[in-house]
């Protein structure tokens, strides 16, 4: 092996020869002129070449085994553990599959065992032939004639049919009970070998037609969430699925208690006072009692002078209504605390309402048509009063129409079902709403799932995962329970906790920290100490890919010898 | 004629329409003190007051009380409350006392205090939160910012003025946020609280653009139930607006509000000085040439009455002498008091109502007398305060209060009541009271010793908790008749984290004004510290107020201005500086210490040639030899 190496070759001819590359290429010149020989240092101790190697071996494994872990263990976010497919399943509907089995006992006192049986039986057989929607099932029992003497109404079953013999038939709700009277002339009884029989068919007829707008209903919310289609009833037709749509877009979410403010705002001075406390109680107290099982209502009321609407004309439109409430100047803020604020104004006024009561205002109105009010979707009603110019009391009386107007527009504002007797419809909107509850609780599960999936970089701290849980746990109790009490208090539950754990404040903090602010804190530190590292670990792999090649070399040339 | 008989049916109509609910008519009523003061200014008070009986107000039934500051009281457990806005510095040396004996105002920014029920301070914080953030939210102030830190508890300085059945578990807890910008985003929801909303009545001549242009304004709300000896306790809510209005400022039209010297011909001169010529001119006295109306100084006439208001309570007063004559508008009927320095208009329900004060004229004695006649001559207040910074540096300082007592007879005894920021850290054993004897200042003579150790006459103090609350210093003292008192204190400045700076950090921190409240010779409130402050309070009931509501141990309450404490401010990018900085430092180590351990070192001669002749022979080589290539290749 030569070291030394014939300088006019140059380096061309250095690279030919492997073993010269330690000869120094900068000691030609391409015009070949000679350069002073340089000295070579003394060969290396193998000893020092291992030690050099072991020297970044070993800063590499500290970056790699310390450093990094260190890095890994200290920057990153905290994501608890989410039941993801679990939380998509509850989105999809996959979990729940939600069935209100509803009983509805019968009372016929006047008829054999054998006799009501066999009614029953038909009566049941007629009703699913009627029915087509699974989810919504209506089954049929006979009331123990002893217990039926002194109660009328058992608190299982959501509607009792009293069979009662009679001229003709009809049917009547009794106003005060989920009671249906059916009276029957006795010869449409069945006999107890016949297939069918009128009583039957008008029973089950009668049934359908009570349930169906509870079964639209409910088949509606079923179907604009994401439930699988199996689940769905067929025949829901357009207009109906249209005027659901309105009525549900026009009440309020479900809050266990709603905040009623009634205003009186008077374009001038007069009327400065008013007797709404009686007037609420005589007109308004008996609706809000019957509806305290489902909702609590706390009450304030206010007299504003001098409030000008946001449209002036003397004669409002259509277009009017929805800019006639003056919100920059009206003090209706919303209560402060939880509950929903259900705002229902006074306008003592000369203005008039030009449209007439079209479809909306007709329907929404139960008691009567409205010429001097309008609902405003989720917020509340306004009801134009026009007085003479010089009354400076409003007597309760003179607030009874209003408050009927209000009274109505209560109901429809908390989505109580239109058609039925009133506690048949309290019963319905229990139904309605813990499916609602329930659809929404899951939907914001979803939501949650499909966050945490889209933001890899969003923290997830444990109280969600614990608003999960707990969620989980009340959906799948109120999924056993739906239609029962307890599935509206556990959807009530699993509804609260869900938002809860979507709005956690704590996990929107760490979404905004940009990729900038990171390199501007890693760069200034690692790419000074990264230059080293790199090179070092280069430069010893080139002189080990050389050694191995000398290596190589030596031994070939031993062989040649 | 026809006018008198239209006049007559009005008054007749008004007559019939409000009997119906006189009963409730005293519920409400409003009121404008116009009070000309020297040196061209005006002090303008609102009154507005409604009352709301305590069942109608439990039941939620608002009628003149306003619905949503009832619902945040109702909410946030809160008997009595009060929140002033103030902007600006009342400059006592010449207008006098303050209005409502300085009851009515608040230091320059925010200060919000109540009295919370509750039974514990953990449940009277919380509260206080609600509050806060439900009043920031009602009258767009930063309100939510009074955080545990700028939250104290006075021991000494307050005292409810409202009748509280039981005080035992009633908190007091006093914010205040002399950073806040008092602007027309206040007004607004201050108006929309009114019964009459700001559309009729004395309401209509306040408008944010002459509200907020005044040498010195307060807004304030106070709410207090009053037991009344017979009768239904009633929630009273007292909202009250006092401004100082340059004349000339004022009166500058809209359209041009540009200031500019008026031409010399105009401009008014002393004559009876000898050396007055046509090119010399001794400005003669603002007050003596004092002529306004109404509506130039508002911008606009004031519209008719409220008509919920009290009829026994005239809208409109004004100070001045009764030798002055005042014009209004036609169908206003004009009240002089037996004083004969105030009268009052009452002013029919639907009509504008305008108010000139002239000039007064040439010829009327009263007015060549002395210049001042022309004006009542305010009141002198009880004590004057001024306070400031001393010392230099950004390590230390001190604050310096002077207190005179301009009465030549009679001492003054007060709280002084300083909270502090916890980033002002107090020495309270540098805290040092010296009385200066006589008004002029002239003899500089340290007191005694006996003398100087009984001006402060007891000392609360709670010191500060670093980023938890503030330092709280109440001082009871005494200034003797005549006399000067410095109370002095120093104080060391913390350095702030960096995260703690708030925007435009180099601006200072604002502290906040330090109340005065000057003892009721009379009546002796909280000398027995801990006991019920109420006690024995119910008899005083303070006429000179001419407030019906309410009774307090306080004399007159005064306010210094705020200061502007300048704290070490960082460079605000030094976290990206410390960062690098110290990135290259462990880089340059690294860098050494690796190359140390992996490089083979040589003799000079024996490694490879390294430089910048190597380096441009190189260079120098490849240049030629390409150049050499591309001749061979023609060749």
């Amino acid at each position: 092996m030569t070291i030394q190496q014939p300088l006019d070759k140059g380096a061309a001819a250095a690279d030919l020869q492997n073993s010269a590359a330690v000869a120094a290429p900068a000691a030609t010149t391409s015009n070949g002129l000679p350069l002073p020989a340089r000295k070579e240092p003394p060969p290396e101790k193998p000893s020092d070449v291992r030690r050099r190697s072991y020297i970044i071996l070993s800063f590499w494994l500290i970056v790699l085994c310390l450093g990094l872990p260190i890095w890994w263990k200290t920057t990153t976010i905290y994501r608890a553990d989410l039941p993801l497919q679990e939380m998509l399943d509850w989105a999809d509907g996959k979990a729940c599959r939600p069935v209100f089995p509803l009983r509805i006992s019968i009372q016929a006192n006047a008829l054999q065992e054998q006799e009501a049986q066999n009614l029953l039986r038909l009566t049941q057989h007629a009703l699913d032939d009627l029915n087509d929607f699974s989810g919504h099932h209506l089954r049929l029992q006979l009331a123990p004639p002893a217990a039926s003497e002194n109660r009328d109404h058992d608190h299982d079953s959501v509607l009792t049919i009293r069979l009662l013999p009679g001229e003709t038939t009809t049917a009547s709700f009794d106003p005060h009970a989920p009671v249906l009277d059916i009276t029957y002339p006795p010869n449409t009884l069945p006999s107890p070998t016949s297939s069918s029989s009128s009583l039957a068919t008008y029973v089950a007829g009668q049934l359908r037609s009570t349930f169906a707008e509870e079964q639209a209903t409910i088949s509606y919310l079923l179907s604009t969430n994401s439930i699988p289609s199996e689940h769905r009833p067929q025949g829901l037709s357009p207009d109906v699925a249209d005027s659901l749509s309105k009525r549900t877009t026009r009440s309020l979410k479900y809050a266990p208690t709603y905040h009623l403010t009634f205003s009186l705002f008077t374009s001038g001075p007069l009327p400065s006072s008013w007797d709404i406390e009686d007037a609420i109680h005589q007109y308004m107290k008996p609706v809000l009692d019957v509806l305290s099982p489902i909702h609590n209502f706390t009450i304030d009321t206010q007299v504003q002078l001098y409030a000008t609407p946001g449209v002036q004309n003397q004669v409002l439109n259509k277009e009017d209504l929805s800019s006639f409430i003056n919100a920059a100047e009206w003090p209706l803020s919303p209560s402060i605390g939880g509950a929903p604020t259900i705002n229902f104004v006074v306008f003592a006024g000369n203005q008039t309402i030009a449209v007439p009561p079209t479809q909306d205002s007709a329907d929404s109105s139960g008691t009567a048509p409205a010429p001097h009010s309008w609902l405003i979707p989720q917020w509340g009603t306004v009801y134009l009063l026009s007085l003479p110019s010089d009354t400076a009391h409003l007597s309760s009386e003179a607030l009874k129409q209003p408050l009927l107007t209000f009274t109505s527009h209560l109901l429809s504002l908390t989505g109580m079902p239109q058609s039925g007797s009133l506690p048949l419809r309290l019963s319905t909107l229990a139904r309605i709403r813990s499916a609602d509850l329930l659809l929404r609780a899951s939907s914001t599960l979803g939501s949650l799932a499909r966050l945490a999936l889209a933001l890899p970089s969003i923290s997830i701290p444990s109280s969600v995962a614990d608003g999960v849980s707990k969620t989980m746990a009340h959906l799948r109790l109120a999924c056993e329970t739906l239609g029962r009490p307890e599935g509206l208090a556990h959807a009530r539950v699993a509804e609260a906790e869900a938002e809860r754990a979507f709005f956690e404040k704590s996990m929107v903090g760490q979404l905004y920290f940009p990729d900038e602010h990171k390199i501007a804190v890693y760069l200034p530190l690692l790419g000074p100490v990264a230059v080293p590292l790199v090179m070092g670990l280069l430069n010893e792999l080139k002189a080990w890919r050389k050694r191995r090649r000398e290596a190589a070399e030596v031994a070939q040339g031993k062989k040649k010898e | 004629m026809r006018q008198f008989l239209s006049l007559f049916w009005l008054s007749f109509l008004s007559l019939v329409f409000f009997s119906p609910s006189a009963a409730s008519a005293a519920d409400y009523h409003e009121q404008l003190v116009l009070r000309p003061l020297p040196q061209s200014a005006l002090l303008a008070s609102f009154n507005f007051r409604s009352n709301t009986t305590v069942s109608e107000f439990e039941k939620g039934n608002f009628r003149f009380f306003p619905r949503s500051l009832g619902q945040i009281l109702q909410h946030a457990g809160t008997r009595e409350l009060h929140l002033r806005f103030g902007l600006g510095r009342w400059d006592a040396e010449s207008w006098g006392a303050r209005p409502w004996d300085g009851a009515r105002e608040g230091g320059t920014g925010v200060e919000l205090w109540a009295w919370l029920e509750a039974d514990t301070d953990e449940e009277a914080d919380r509260k206080w939160l609600t509050l806060t953030n439900a009043l920031s939210g009602l009258f767009c102030a930063s309100l939510n910012f009074i955080d545990g830190t700028r939250t104290t508890r006075p021991v000494m300085s307050f005292q409810p003025e409202g009748d509280h059945a039981t005080v035992s578990n009633l908190h007091l807890l006093y914010g205040v946020l002399p950073h806040e910008v008092v602007c027309t985003e206040n007004l607004t929801p201050f108006l929309k609280l009114l019964p009459c909303k700001g559309k009729v009545g004395i309401a209509t001549l306040l408008d944010g653009h002459k509200l907020f242009d005044a040498s010195w304004q307060s807004m304030a709300i106070d709410i207090r139930p009053v037991c009344p000896a017979d009768g239904e306790c009633v929630l009273q809510i007292e909202q009250t607006i006092d401004m100082v209005l340059d004349i000339e400022r004022s009166k500058r039209p809209r359209g041009n509000p540009i200031p500019r010297p008026p031409p010399g011909h105009e401009l008014p001169c002393d004559t009876s000085k000898p050396y007055h010529s046509h090119d010399t001119c001794f400005p003669a006295d603002h007050t003596a040439n004092q002529d306004w109306s109404l509506s130039q100084i508002f911008g606009k006439p004031m519209k008719g009455t409220c008509p919920l208001t009290d009829p026994t309570v005239p809208p409109v007063c004004i100070h001045v002498p009764d030798t002055r004559s005042v014009f209004v508008s036609e169908g206003v009927r004009e009240n002089k008091s037996a004083s004969g320095a105030s009268r009052c208009f009452e002013i029919p329900p639907s009509a504008d109502f305008d108010m000139v004060l002239p000039r007064p004229s040439e010829s009327d004695p009263a007015a060549n007398q002395t210049p001042d006649s022309a004006i009542v001559p305010p009141e002198t207040p009880l004590l004057y305060a001024e306070r400031s910074f001393t010392g230099h540096g950004q390590e230390r300082g001190g604050v310096q209060t002077i207190l005179r007592n301009p009465s030549p007879d009679a001492a003054v005894e007060f709280i002084y009541m300083e909270s502090l920021p916890w980033f002002m850290r107090i020495y309270l054993h540098t805290m040092e009271a010296r009385v200066v004897a006589g008004a002029g200042g002239s003899a500089h003579a340290r007191a005694r010793p006996d003398e100087s150790s009984s001006l402060i006459q007891q000392v609360f103090y709670r010191p500060a908790v670093d980023r938890a609350r503030g330092t709280q210093l109440e001082v009871r003292m005494r200034v003797p008749p005549a006399a000067t008192v410095f109370l002095t204190y120093d104080f060391e400045k913390s350095i702030l984290r960096y995260t703690e700076y708030p925007p435009d950090a180099n601006r200072g921190f604002d502290v906040a004004a330090a109340v005065i409240t000057i003892l009721d010779p009379d009546h002796p409130g909280p000398r027995s510290d801990q006991g019920s402050p109420a006690a024995g309070a119910g008899t005083s009931s303070s006429s000179s107020r001419g407030s019906g509501g309410g009774r307090r141990f306080a004399a007159y309450t005064l306010r210094t201005t705020t200061l502007l404490c300048s704290l070490p401010t960082p460079d605000f990018s030094m976290p990206y500086n410390v960062i690098i900085f110290t990135s290259t430092a462990i880089a340059l180590a690294f860098g050494g210490v690796f190359n140390i351990l992996v490089r083979r070192f040589v003799a000079a001669d024996e490694g490879p040639e390294a430089g910048l002749a190597v380096l441009v022979g190189r260079l120098k080589g490849r240049l030629l030899r390409g150049a050499g290539q591309a001749v061979k290749g023609k060749s």
